[in-house]
């Protein structure tokens, strides 16, 4: 529970924060600390300084545009995203989040913070990566923008490199979209998750199988097309106390045969 | 959300009385406002902050340990090591007989670890967090050592020792023969063997941790200990021989404690630690226990295996007897074990006429967390058991299982009954719960739903489950652990008096942890006295240095409402009589028999005008008693301690009464899987329950549901898994899923009052009965898979990807082997 | 280590059960333990050490919050409610009624937070279904009652 001595600073602009972040290789930004703040109490990780991103009003906000294009900021909550009428265009989105955690969690916790921790139990990385969502990252120098295959480098690793921020995420329009997990009781710690979209072609995310989501396109939505897309990536699972190897392998077939197939109703 | 109850129809008119009711509870007005007192509230001036450093090795020596940095920490104000622990205090007293009686366990890792998360040095601080920061600075060497995390294998050869004091892993070793083993098996038609079961590590995981706050008077040398432990008496009698003082130098004091389910017997090691560091640093030390700490190093469920079980049945389902090895792993020391090693004796046949038994009952240590009571202590894991046994029973012989069961059950004609090893269930009538429950579940319509269910992909289970919860303890029956204790019965105290202003005052002995026993006493002295429960003052908690407790005294093994509730009673009419006969002083020589207590005085019985109210009666006691008769022998403070009847145990046979009452529960779950992930739901589920007189239904109701969803959870999802290096795996509750709200089940109660003959109200304990939802969900998914490759379900533990195993292949499950005998 | 310019330490003003309390804090300090430790408001409890329990959960600006999961230095200028301002004087909440009504707690540990769950509910909510009030109380772990009495609890405040 006890954290370790830190310093804390709230910027009130953008360009404050990537300074603070600059000039220490030991700060971290805090988003809504639903990870952080947990990875301090048990000192696995102890910044020396965090960088609240709280006051940054850059970050915040839903925009739809006219092509159905969404643009989310990064310190976006999971209920912000829920309640939102403009990210109802991608329904996917607020119905993924409302199964993250809980109400409490959803209401800190940001879609930022989410993407950047890349925890693989993280619902939103692989749904991300199946939207074929963009990555808009800003340091000192500017901002780049990347797709996901090259956002997401590991566990707790992204493209976000020291003394950047990740501002904001863009996601192309559509509608077809499917998600399907396999988690401890309802919402607790995912164990496999899969994401799909099927808008134009059939691209599909497996979360909880690797260090990053893993994302396939498949040759066609029939489910053996996916599961044998499935068996051609050589999935090699990590085994731990909720599932072996091989119930991973074969539970990523399963739940990306459901998240197409939801993706087709949808 | 409940959607149905299921209740005896009424046949008397009920009398007016508070027993019975559903009156709101007294603890709710300070708890819902955030007014109750937990352990972590209680502040001290000058108090300083412990941080225990745990190791993080499951087997190591500790070649060094170097507190000198941690000490220079500028908000540091002192350490405390098990060298110093182990020069100040001696060894806790064991239980056990030899081996495990030469264990020596102190309150700190002496020259050995031996778990993760084993308390090594104590830091005590200004504040939590430079308690933890200068915890970082201790240094520790150690040089590892190989860990056994498996049981079976603790004895073979060349592993390692884990206390060498002890000679070898062996803890402790009995065998328990009832019946004519021989004659069981020559009668038999079949014999099914069995070749591994095993009963998993959870515990109930109450939500507030351990924790104390220890202040030391040193002109009287009495140390006081704010706490949450759950049996101050059992801490005491360990503590005091340990630290060389008697029990009077220990005073312990407990308020609201956030739920305990037995997990906080066994905190005696800590709150030494706290004792030591209050004395040797001269002022109040606080220690709060953080949920890892809780998970890594508190009181985890007995883990037990049955090997090489063999079950005498005949054709038609008539069991006859068993034979079983059942191999406690009880962890890394014993602090309350081997007690588990009998405590299952209460329920050895559990709700059947088994007449031949033989257990060859072994407790080895491993390098995890100990194990200590968890609500349903042993007798859960044997009651699993026997449930197994008759599942597989009926699996492998074609049987119904509900015939199975009311071929076999006890009967209630048959009551009070008694088992093959001498206790003596009270009352009860196990075939009509199961009716009820069948009922609740429509059990005649589960073809359809069977049907049903499979069109929708999934799978379909049913399955029963059954729990004796025997309450109020022989504690005699520790005797057939080691002949040498000198324990025996069982005691409770309540204190009830009558003070100036006409209030009436209760104490208990007990250490209430949500079990609203301050409703139910003050339910109990209202209709003695025959006032309002309004006008009944529990104290709520247990302080040790008043004379309101007693050698057994703490809440734990379901017995409120026979020992507690029996004191209780006992003082009421104590004080009932004193104020009869001191009205009959006040009316001018009125003989008690013509005088009756109403609206909160006495009156006599021929002229309720002649009435004196509690308030003048307690006046005159206490503040104005001059000219009273010298020989009135009135205090109106009375104290009662309640025995309940029980007879020394024959230790040669192993034989005699352990426990005065026989809760019952029987639950049937009907489960759904999903074949292709193995995740399942709980689609429908009724719990019956019968522990006697209710004296407030929806407490006990209350008490029926916590115990469910524990015994839910527990089937699914909760479990203390180690790796090879001894590793927990689940040590928050991230990893170690409890059942939120999301996860529970649609529930269905019903209830039956078989009073208790052998009770003062006709009250059973009750409290931990839930066990049998863990039953009901392995049997379920063994139906559920019946027609899917017939897997026989061999663990407690059924998470998804267990199931997903068994249905991938049914060699996962148990290997049961039938033979003509 | 923390550069000199940001500092570790805060003065901060933090409103809550419409006190308004001036601290100054170390960063590092957690929501949960400035109310309990430095303003002595207990009520609010800790049952776990990863966010998952909820037993400390409270209303901070209008926002159901964990407060282990926010530092004290977070909740600067904010308007905190917690478990001991449910109550009008001696006048209980129509839920702190409820959960005594249907026998909505026993040990009473994870009560506060409970009660901080299912009265941010309420409000955004006045009418919610069954699967609504469990959705809304699945931040919050209890281990006594099975939830079953506390769904009961929330469903008569609500109605």
């Amino acid at each position: 529970m006890l954290l370790r001595e830190v310093a804390y600073a709230k910027p009130e602009s953008l360009a404050e924060a990537l300074e603070i972040l600059a000039a220490d290789d030991g700060a971290r930004a805090l988003a809504g600390g639903q990870t952080l703040i947990n990875v301090m109490k048990a000192r696995a990780g102890s910044p020396d300084t965090l960088v609240d991103l709280s006051g940054l009003d850059d970050l915040k906000g839903i925009e739809l545009g006219a092509d159905g294009t969404l643009e989310l900021g990064a310190m976006t909550t999971y209920s912000e995203i829920i309640a939102s009428s403009e990210a109802r265009a991608r329904p996917i989105l607020g119905e993924v989040c409302a199964q993250i955690a809980d109400v409490q969690v959803r209401n800190r916790g940001t879609i930022g913070g989410n993407a950047c921790t890349n925890d693989p139990t993280n619902h939103l990385p692989p749904l991300l990566a199946a939207l074929g969502a963009r990555f808009t990252i800003a340091g000192r120098g500017g901002e780049q923008t990347v797709p996901a295959e090259e956002f997401f480098l590991g566990v707790y690793l992204t493209a976000v490199g020291t003394g950047e921020l990740l501002t904001k995420i863009t996601i192309p329009a559509g509608r077809n979209d499917g998600f399907a997990a396999v988690t401890l009781g309802v919402d607790g710690t995912c164990v496999v998750s899969a994401a799909a979209s099927l808008n134009g072609s059939a691209r599909l995310a497996l979360g909880c199988v690797d260090a990053v989501p893993v994302v396939l396109s498949p040759s066609s939505t029939d489910p053996d097309a996916v599961r044998q897309a499935v068996r051609d990536t050589a999935l090699d699972p990590p085994s731990d106390v909720h599932a072996s190897s091989d119930y991973r392998r074969h539970l990523a077939e399963v739940l990306a045969v459901r998240a197409i197939e939801q993706a087709q109703r949808s | 959300m409940t959607s149905t109850t299921i209740a005896p129809e009424k046949t008397e008119q009920q009398q007016e009385e508070w027993k019975g009711q559903n009156v709101p509870r007294k603890e709710d007005w300070r708890l819902v406002q955030g007014q109750g007192v937990f352990v972590d509230d209680v502040k001290r001036h000058g108090m300083g902050y412990i941080h225990f450093v745990r190791s993080p090795y499951a087997h190591a020596h500790i070649t060094s340990i170097d507190v000198s940095k941690a000490e220079e920490h500028p908000a540091v104000y002192g350490t405390l090591t098990g060298e110093e622990v182990a020069a100040l205090t001696d060894p806790f007293f064991q239980i056990s007989s030899v081996p495990g009686a030469n264990v020596k366990d102190y309150a700190l890792a002496v020259g050995k670890v031996r778990f993760v998360g084993e308390p090594i040095v104590a830091v005590v601080a200004e504040t939590r967090e430079a308690a933890r920061d200068a915890s970082e600075l201790v240094e520790i060497e150690y040089e590892p050592l190989d860990a056994i995390t498996d049981a079976r294998h603790a004895r073979d050869e060349g592993v390692p020792t884990i206390h060498e004091d002890a000679g070898g892993n062996l803890m402790w070793e009995g065998v328990y023969e009832w019946g004519d083993l021989d004659a069981a098996f020559a009668e038999a038609d079949k014999v099914v063997k069995i070749d591994e079961l095993h009963f998993h590590r959870f515990n109930s995981t109450p939500l507030e941790c351990d924790g104390a706050l220890v202040e030391y008077n040193r002109g009287v040398g009495q140390w006081t200990i704010h706490t949450n432990n759950q049996f101050p008496g059992f801490a005491a009698i360990m503590m005091g021989p340990a630290m060389r003082v008697g029990l009077d130098k220990l005073r312990f004091v407990t308020q609201d404690i956030g739920g305990g389910f037995g997990n906080k017997i066994t905190s005696h090691p800590q709150l030494v630690a706290c004792c030591l560091l209050a004395r040797k640093l001269n002022r109040p030390v606080q220690w709060t226990e953080w949920r890892t700490d809780f998970h890594l190093s508190m009181s985890h469920g007995n883990e037990r295996w049955f090997l090489e079980t063999e079950v005498a049945v005949k054709n038609d389902g008539t069991l006859l007897g068993f034979r079983t090895k059942a191999l406690d792993d009880a962890g890394a020391y014993l602090r309350y074990e081997p007690l588990g090693g009998v405590i299952w004796a209460q329920v050895t046949p559990g709700m059947y006429k088994w007449q031949h038994v033989r257990v060859d009952f072994t407790q080895v240590a491993t390098n995890k967390a100990p194990v200590s009571p968890n609500r349903g202590y042993s007798r859960m894991q044997h009651l699993w058991f026997t449930e197994r046994m008759i599942d597989i029973v009926a699996h492998e012989l074609g049987l119904d299982p509900v015939e199975v069961r009311k071929r076999n059950f006890i009967k209630a004609e048959d009551m009070p009954y008694t088992t093959p090893n001498g206790c003596v269930y009270d009352s009860g009538d196990y075939a009509k719960m199961l009716d009820i429950a069948l009922e609740l579940v429509e059990y005649e319509r589960l073809a359809g739903r069977r049907a049903e269910a499979a069109a929708a992909g999934k799978l379909l289970g049913v399955g029963i489950g059954s729990t004796l919860d025997s309450g109020t303890n022989n504690f005699g029956q520790s005797r057939l652990i080691n002949p040498e204790l000198q324990f025996s019965g069982n005691n409770e105290v309540a204190t009830v008096k009558l003070d100036i202003f006409g209030e009436i005052v209760v104490t208990l002995g007990t250490t209430p942890q949500g079990q609203s026993h301050e409703t139910t006493a003050s339910q109990v002295v209202a209709d003695i006295l025959k006032c309002s429960i309004e006008d009944v003052h529990v104290r709520s908690g247990h302080d040790s240095y008043w004379n309101s407790h007693a050698g057994f005294s703490g809440t734990y093994a379901s017995q409120f409402a026979v020992t507690g509730l029996g004191a209780v009673k006992g003082a009421t009419e104590m004080l009932r009589d004193e104020i009869l006969k001191l009205a009959g002083v006040v009316f001018g020589g009125v003989p008690a028999e013509a005088l009756e207590l109403a609206g909160g005085g006495v009156r006599m019985k021929e002229n309720h005008e002649a009435f004196l109210p509690f308030m003048a009666c307690g006046a005159i006691i206490n503040a104005n008693n001059a000219g009273l008769p010298e020989d009135l022998d009135v205090t109106l403070n009375c104290r009662y301690v309640y025995r309940p009847p029980f007879e020394v145990p024959d230790v040669e046979r192993k034989y005699g009464n352990l426990t005065l009452t026989y809760a019952a529960q029987i639950h049937v779950a009907v489960i759904e899987i999903d074949p292709e992930t193995g995740s399942y739901d709980i689609v429908d589920y009724a719990a019956v329950d019968d522990c006697g007189k209710r004296i407030n239904p929806q407490i006990v109701e209350g008490q029926v549901m916590g115990a469910t969803a524990q015994a839910l959870g527990a089937a699914v999802h909760e479990s203390f898994v180690y790796d090879e290096d001894g590793n927990l795996l689940t040590p928050n509750f991230y990893d170690y899923h409890v059942p939120h709200a999301l996860d529970m089940p649609p529930l269905k109660t019903g209830y039956i009052e078989s009073p208790s003959p052998f009770t003062s109200l006709g009250t059973k304990g009750m409290g931990e009965g839930g066990g049998a939802g863990i039953h009901a969900v392995c049997a379920a998914v063994q139906d559920a898979l019946r027609e899917h490759g017939g897997a026989i379900v061999w663990d407690s533990s059924n998470p998804y990807h267990r199931v997903w195993e068994m249905l991938n292949d049914p060699s996962k499950g148990a290997h049961v082997q039938v033979s003509e005998a | 280590m923390a550069t000199s310019a940001v500092p570790t330490e805060r003065a901060i003003s933090v409103t809550v059960n419409g006190t308004t309390y001036d601290r100054e804090v170390e960063a590092r300090k957690l929501l949960i333990h400035f109310l309990r430790d430095d303003l002595d408001l207990t009520g609010s409890h800790i049952g776990c050490d990863t966010g998952n329990c909820g037993a400390c959960s409270v209303i901070v600006d209008g926002t159901l919050v964990k407060s282990c999961m926010l530092l004290a230095v977070q909740a600067d200028g904010a308007r905190v409610e917690t478990v001991e301002g449910l109550a009008a004087g001696d006048e209980l909440s129509k839920l702190q009624q409820a959960f005594t009504a249907h026998h909505a707690l026993q040990c009473g540990y994870c009560t506060p937070g409970m009660l901080m769950s299912a009265t941010a509910l309420l409000r955004a909510n006045p009418s919610p279904s069954d699967d609504e009030i469990r959705k809304a109380l699945q931040g919050n772990i209890c281990r006594c009652t099975g939830y079953w009495n506390i769904f009961e609890a929330v469903k008569a405040a609500a109605e």
